[in-house]
């Protein structure tokens, strides 16, 4: 019989993979801070929760994809959370990007509670999200992945375990430390075509054959080119993870002297107003050191 | 009439500080977490206090010189801190460096309390502090500033009042950012020049007359040069103040792209065990940089 599932925040992420879970035949009992949120569900057979604690109970597996590590903590700790409605046994397995040093403390605390689990934070965007093709980076034991590989396959391609709690956000930590340095290499090679004249559509064609061949480049390099920076990736969202990997790099006493510098160019691009756009637009950022001030 | 004063952290600041203030004539009340901290101000002649309240109670002024943002909390806001002891119409004084953001919130509680509160760290390491030669960068009403002006100027040469709450701490940053910065140009000057078969020496000694002549290249340079990595100032204080500047950064979403570098030259350090040397030995990190294979 397949497990009874739980999830927990119905996002521009959340909301595509509990769909595709649906698709997979598991029946989900779902929460959403929004109330809306919960709408596009329930007509595709989800039974709507008032709490995280609600949408927890009688389910054998729980997943959570809220935005900040505050936001895990308090709907899988707080005041009417996952942990006080799982039962012994049940596997919580939060998908979204926080700390990896908080996701060791919430394992935890669960285990004290003899409930399972596992980090699995995603790459790939809304895109990957709608069409079930994300990149799922997962931390935890062994047998409790194995057991839950079936889901992570209705939201996935390719799943990696990559080693104990806390893993899968280093290993999402370094993605992300990767996908930052690219972007700003684009923006910057953007910013150098244009400024000698040239067409950047042709630079971008141009480098889409050689080494420098990347999804960050088909996808954002694109926007960069068409200057549309709708969202896509929200910057505050990357400003946050990256912001994560600043921390660690802080507590272990280790320099990451690229993504510090990319973090300053986000820093720049949240102060003239560009949170909620799409963080293609740090070639704007990259262009305006450039030039003369308005 | 006599001022009575407190003061609160007798460390490598601290202590030089307190003492000048004995000097200068101040009635003084003296707290430190280490109780053999206090014995050479107890000998000066200050009043050995059992905690930061006792300390307080008795002082119409009250000093802090304690490390960092959460020992500041503690010993101001903790239990049998300053503010259980401290009277209405008392001022404190926190010299510690600590965020702008946590220097105004601090000053509210204070001031719901009726005490007043002034932020004024410091600029200037152990010599500075021993000689009464600090700079002083305070933020707070200008009255409680002229109220606390005549005692700092036994522990200070260049005391500026910056303005209200908080932009002490935020003066205090920019002279972090200028010479952090600072020391980071020195650090790969000299790593460079000796790796190009030139002596450092000479170098610093030709640098010293012209532009890039500073404070750093003097001071913290001829450590350097004399691998004298004693602390001074330690580099895991260093990269603490770094990351309070970066955390305002982030927060007003403001670049500081040659501060990121640093700091995480500084992170280097200290996970290289090396953070309780003097925050000169960054020049190590940049010569490990340039370690020939």
């Amino acid at each position: 019989m397949l497990p009874n599932v739980g999830f927990i925040g119905l996002g521009v992420m959340g909301r595509p993979m509990a769909l595709n879970l649906i698709k997979g035949g598991y029946r989900l009992r779902v929460y959403g801070r929004r109330k809306e949120a919960m709408a596009p569900l329930v007509e595709a057979g989800a039974v709507a929760c008032g709490s995280p604690e609600e949408a927890a109970r009688e389910c054998d597996v729980i997943f959570t994809m809220v935005t900040t590590t505050r936001d895990v903590q308090e709907v899988v700790l707080g005041e009417r959370g996952v942990i006080a409605g799982a039962r012994p046994g049940a596997i919580v397995i939060d998908m979204g990007t926080i700390s990896p040093t908080a996701t060791r403390a919430i394992a935890a605390r669960l285990a004290e509670a003899g409930i399972e689990a596992l980090d699995a934070p995603v790459s790939g965007g809304g895109i990957g999200a709608i069409s079930g093709t994300l990149s799922i980076m997962v931390g935890g034991k062994p047998e409790i992945f194995e057991r839950v590989r079936p889901l992570f396959a209705c939201m996935g391609k390719k799943i990696v375990h990559v080693g104990p709690n806390g893993a899968g956000q280093v290993a999402k930590a370094c993605n992300q430390v990767v996908m930052l340095a690219t972007l700003q290499g684009l923006a910057e090679a953007f910013t150098f075509a244009r400024k000698t004249g040239l067409d950047s559509q042709r630079v971008y064609e141009s480098l889409s054959g050689g080494a420098a061949q990347c999804r960050i480049l088909e996808v954002l390099g694109k926007r960069m080119v068409e200057r549309n920076y709708a969202p896509g990736i929200e910057a505050r969202l990357h400003y946050k993870d990256i912001q994560i990997v600043l921390d660690e790099a802080h507590t272990l006493g280790m320099a990451l002297p690229g993504t510090a510098l990319v973090t300053q160019m986000f820093n720049a691009l949240i102060g003239r107003g560009g949170g909620n756009e799409d963080s293609s637009q740090l070639v704007e950022v990259v262009e305006a050191m450039s030039k003369p001030l308005q | 009439m006599s001022v009575n004063v407190g003061f609160i952290g007798l460390g490598i600041m601290g202590k030089p500080m307190a003492l000048n203030l004995i000097k200068g004539g101040y009635p003084l009340w003296v707290y430190g977490r280490r109780v053999e901290s206090m014995a050479p101000l107890a000998a000066a002649g200050a009043r050995v206090c059992a905690s930061p309240e006792e300390a307080a109670r008795a002082a119409d002024i009250t000093f802090i010189m304690v490390s960092d943002t959460r020992e500041v909390e503690q010993v101001i806001l903790g239990p049998n801190g300053v503010l259980a002891g401290a009277r209405p119409g008392a001022a404190v004084v926190v010299m510690s460096t600590v965020s702008p953001e946590f220097a105004r919130t601090l000053a509210d509680k204070l001031s719901a309390q009726g005490i007043e509160m002034l932020d004024a760290p410091v600029s200037g390491g152990e010599p500075e502090a021993a000689s009464g030669a600090l700079t002083i960068m305070a933020g707070g009403k200008p009255e409680v500033f002229e109220r606390v002006k005549p005692i700092l100027e036994t522990l200070g040469k260049n005391i500026v009042h910056v303005g209200p709450g908080g932009t002490g701490q935020l003066a205090k940053a920019c002279n972090q950012i200028v010479v952090t910065l600072a020391l980071e140009g020195v650090a790969e000057a000299f790593a460079f020049a000796r790796k190009n078969g030139v002596n450092p020496l000479r170098v610093r000694d030709a640098l010293l007359g012209g532009f890039a002549g500073s404070t750093v290249l003097e001071v913290q340079g001829k450590r350097m040069l004399e691998r004298d990595f004693r602390p001074g100032f330690k580099a895991r204080l260093h990269q603490e103040e770094l990351r309070l500047i970066l955390e305002t950064a982030h927060r007003v979403g403001f670049a500081l792209p040659g501060s990121a570098l640093a700091a995480q030259h500084m992170n280097a350090l200290g996970g290289s065990g090396e953070g309780e040397l003097d925050s000169s030995a960054l020049v190590q990190v940049i010569e490990r940089l340039n370690e020939s294979k």
